[in-house]
C-alpha cells in the first residue's frame, strides 16, 4: 500500500506529520544555533595558543625502561613537589615497585614506596626511598617498575565520569577539571591501573597529567627530568626522532594490561609477566 | 486544533524554553567545544607554573659547576634532583647596586632574595648518594653501587668525590696489588729511575720522589700522561707507550717502596701555615701528609719546588682536578710557599 498523504487530509494523521516537521525544524534551529556558538580552536584555548602550542600537532607518548631503574624514586620526589601532591604515604601520581622474586618462591614480593619498611628507612613519610631488606636475601631475580597514568586510547575513568570532568585531550592526555569534579571517585573504580587518587583536601580526583603545564612549553615531565638513568623517556610519537619514537621503533615493548583494550600509551620495556 | 492540544504544546514549549535557560545558566560557555568537557580547563591546567626549571637554567650564574657538571659522569643527574626544585631561585641575577637604590627597597629586596632563593647544599650526602649507589638487588648491574657499611664508612661522600664529578682518578685500579705486580714494575721503572731516583727517591727538587706514593694517584697520573689531561714534555712521550697494565704494575713497585729516605729529614723545620688551610688539605691528604685514599696522593715529603709547581699549575689550569680547582683558587703566592715548605717538611710515613 502506498502513502499518500493529502494537504486536505483531515484529524490525526496531518496532526502527527505538522508535528514531526516542527520537531525537526526545532531540532535543526537548535543544532545551527549550537554550531555557531562554536567558538574556534585557537580561540578556545588562548593561553596555549600564545606560547605557540597547537595541540592537535603532537601526540605524546612515554616509555619506561624498567632495565636501567635504580629505584632511587627521584621521580616520586620531582612529581609531589612539581603538582603540589600531598606529602604523605597514601597519593602518588607516580611511583616505582619493587619485584623480588626470592629463591624457592613462585611469586614475587612487591614493595613501593609507601611500604612500612621503606617509610621505616626514609625516616619519614615525606621522603622517598627504598630500604635494604633483601640485601642478605637468596634472590632469584629483582627489578624496579615505574607507573603513572598510562593516558590511555579508550580511558574507562573518561568513560565513566557523570559530570564531563575528565577527558581526553587531542595531544593524547587525559586531564581532570578540577571546577567540574563532584568527587564521586568512579574513575577510581574504573581506572585498571589504579592511577587515580582521590584528593580529600579538595572533595576532587586527581590524576598525572604528564606534566601537562611543562609538556605544552616544550619541557619535559618532571619525573622524567629527574630520572638520573633514562628510564623514563617521554616525546611526541609524531615526530620520528623524538625520543619516544625512537625507543618504540628500537625496542619490542609492551603496554599494561592489553586485554582491557584501553590502547595505553606507556610502554614499558623490561617487563615481567608478573608485572600487571 | 483542540484547545486541550494546543494548551499541550503550549507547555512543552515553555518547558523546553526553561531546560535551554538553565542550559545557559548553569553550563559553563566553553563546555562542548572541544568534547563533553569545559574547554577552559585545558588553558587553566596548562597554566601553571613549572617548577622544576631544569638544568639549562642553572648555567648562566653557574657556569663553572654546569661546565664540570656537564663533563663527569653525573651529567645525567640534573641539578634540582639534589638541590631541589629551582622555581623561586632568582631567573636573573642579583641586581648589582650601582644605581643608587633606597636603602631600605634594597635591604627589602635582599632580604626577599636570600629568604627563599638559596637551594639547599644537601648535608648528608651518605643518604642522598646511596639513594641511587646502595647496593640493592634490583638494581641493573651497569649502576655504580657500593656497600655502604663497608666503603670507608663513616665518612661523607665529598670527603673524596666531587659531587659534580663523582668518578676519582684512580677508577679500576683492583683493591690490592697482585702478588706478582711489584717484581715485573721494578723491571718496567728502569727508565723511570733516571728521574724519580733508583729506590723512588728523587734526587731533583722539581720532580717528585714517587716511593710510597698511593698506588691509585700513581696510576690516574700515568692515565691522564697518556691522554693528554696532564701534560708535561717529558712524562706525556714516557706515558704514550704504557699499557693500563704496566700501569697497575709500575704503580705497584712504587707504592711497596719506602719513603723513610725521601727528601725530608727529621731536621728539618715544620713551616707553620696556619690551621684552616691545612685542615682544608688534611681531609683528603691526611692529617699528617699521608693519604688514606687510594686514589689521593701523599704528599709529606715530596719535593717543595714539585708541590708549589702543582698548586700554580692548578690554579692556572695547566693540570686540571676538579676538586683542586676549586680549593686552589683562594691561595697567594705566599700561601702556596707555605704549604709547600710544610708539606716537604712532614715525615714520610
Amino acid at each position: 500500500m502506498k502513502w499518500k498523504i493529502s494537504e486536505h487530509q483531515p484529524g490525526r494523521r496531518r496532526f502527527m506529520r505538522l508535528l514531526g516537521r516542527a520537531i525537526v525544524y526545532a531540532g535543526a534551529a537548535l543544532v545551527s544555533v549550537g554550531l555557531m556558538g562554536r567558538r574556534g580552536l585557537a580561540a578556545a584555548i588562548p593561553a596555549l595558543s600564545a606560547t605557540g602550542y597547537d595541540w592537535t600537532k603532537h601526540r605524546w607518548g612515554f616509555g619506561v625502561d624498567a632495565n636501567r631503574c635504580i629505584g632511587c624514586l627521584r621521580c616520586v620526589e620531582a612529581c609531589k613537589t612539581e603538582n603540589g601532591v600531598a606529602r604523605d604515604a597514601h597519593h602518588f601520581r607516580t611511583w616505582v615497585e619493587r619485584y623480588v622474586y626470592l629463591k624457592g618462591e613462585r611469586k614475587p614480593r612487591v614493595d613501593s614506596q609507601q611500604d612500612p619498611g621503606n617509610i621505616a628507612a626514609s625516616g619519614s613519610e615525606e621522603v622517598y626511598r627504598f630500604d635494604n631488606r633483601y640485601q642478605n636475601a637468596k634472590i632469584e631475580k629483582a627489578f624496579f617498575v615505574p607507573k603513572l597514568c598510562n593516558q590511555c586510547e579508550h580511558p574507562p575513568c573518561v568513560q565513566v565520569c557523570p559530570v564531563g570532568a575528565t577527558f581526553r585531550t587531542p595531544d593524547g592526555v587525559v586531564l581532570i577539571d578540577h571546577d567540574y569534579c563532584i568527587g564521586c571517585q568512579y574513575c577510581v573504580q574504573a581506572c585498571p591501573y589504579g592511577v587515580r587518587l582521590f584528593n580529600q583536601a579538595h572533595g576532587v580526583t586527581d590524576k598525572c597529567t604528564w606534566c601537562y603545564h611543562r609538556i605544552t612549553r616544550g619541557l619535559r615531565p618532571a619525573c622524567v627530568e629527574a630520572c638520573p638513568t633514562n628510564a623514563r623517556i617521554f616525546g611526541d610519537q609524531n615526530d620520528p626522532e623524538s625520543p619516544i619514537s625512537k625507543f618504540i621503533r628500537e625496542n619490542r615493548t609492551r603496554v599494561l594490561k592489553p586485554e582491557m583494550g584501553t590502547s595505553p600509551n606507556v610502554f614499558y620495556v623490561g617487563l615481567d609477566k608478573e608485572v600487571m | 486544533m483542540p484547545k486541550h492540544i494546543v494548551r499541550l504544546i503550549f507547555l512543552i514549549g515553555i518547558l523546553g524554553a526553561a531546560i535551554l535557560g538553565a542550559r545557559a545558566v548553569f553550563i559553563d560557555k566553553s563546555f562542548g567545544i572541544h568534547g563533553h568537557y569545559r574547554a577552559d580547563a585545558v588553558a587553566e591546567i596548562a597554566a601553571d607554573t613549572p617548577i622544576y626549571q631544569g638544568a639549562a637554567s642553572c648555567q648562566s650564574c653557574h657556569g663553572e659547576r654546569y661546565a664540570m657538571w656537564l663533563k663527569g659522569v653525573h651529567k645525567v643527574v640534573t641539578c634540582e634532583t639534589c638541590h631541589g626544585a629551582s622555581a623561586k631561585h632568582p631567573s636573573a641575577p642579583p641586581a648589582a647596586p650601582s644605581a643608587p637604590v633606597d636603602p631600605r627597597m634594597h635591604s627589602r629586596i635582599a632580604a626577599e632574595r636570600l629568604d627563599h632563593v638559596k637551594l639547599a647544599n644537601p648535608t648528608d650526602t651518605v643518604k642522598l648518594c646511596t639513594l641511587c649507589h646502595e647496593k640493592m638487588p634490583g638494581r641493573p648491574a651497569t649502576q655504580r653501587q657500593i656497600e655502604v657499611s663497608r666503603h670507608v664508612a663513616g665518612q661523607q661522600c665529598i670527603v673524596c668525590h666531587n659531587p659534580h664529578s663523582p668518578k676519582l682518578a684512580a677508577a679500576g685500579v683492583p683493591q690490592a696489588a697482585k702478588p706478582g705486580d711489584v717484581a715485573a714494575g721494578r723491571k718496567k721503572a728502569a727508565t723511570c729511575t733516571g728521574c724519580h731516583g733508583a729506590e723512588g727517591v728523587s734526587p731533583n727538587p722539581v720532580w717528585p720522589s714517587l716511593a710510597g706514593q698511593q698506588r691509585g694517584y700513581l696510576v690516574g697520573a700515568l692515565r691522564a700522561y697518556k691522554t693528554g689531561a696532564r701534560r708535561d714534555p717529558l712524562m706525556t712521550e714516557q706515558a704514550k707507550g704504557l699499557s693500563e697494565a704496566d700501569m697497575i704494575e709500575l704503580a705497584a713497585f712504587y707504592a711497596s717502596l719506602s719513603c723513610q729516605s725521601a727528601g725530608s729529614s727529621a731536621a728539618a723545620p715544620v713551616v707553620s701555615v696556619g690551621n684552616a688551610k691545612v685542615a682544608t688539605c688534611a681531609a683528603c691528604h691526611g692529617a699528617e701528609g699521608a693519604s688514606s685514599n687510594p686514589a689521593w696522593p701523599s704528599l709529606a715529603g715530596l719535593q717543595e719546588a714539585y708541590l708549589a709547581n702543582a698548586l700554580k699549575a692548578y690554579q692556572t689550569g695547566a693540570r686540571q682536578n676538579p676538586m683542586m680547582a676549586g680549593l686552589v683558587k683562594g691561595l697567594s703566592d705566599a700561601d702556596i710557599g707555605k704549604l709547600a715548605a710544610y708539606y716537604a717538611g712532614l715525615k714520610c710515613k
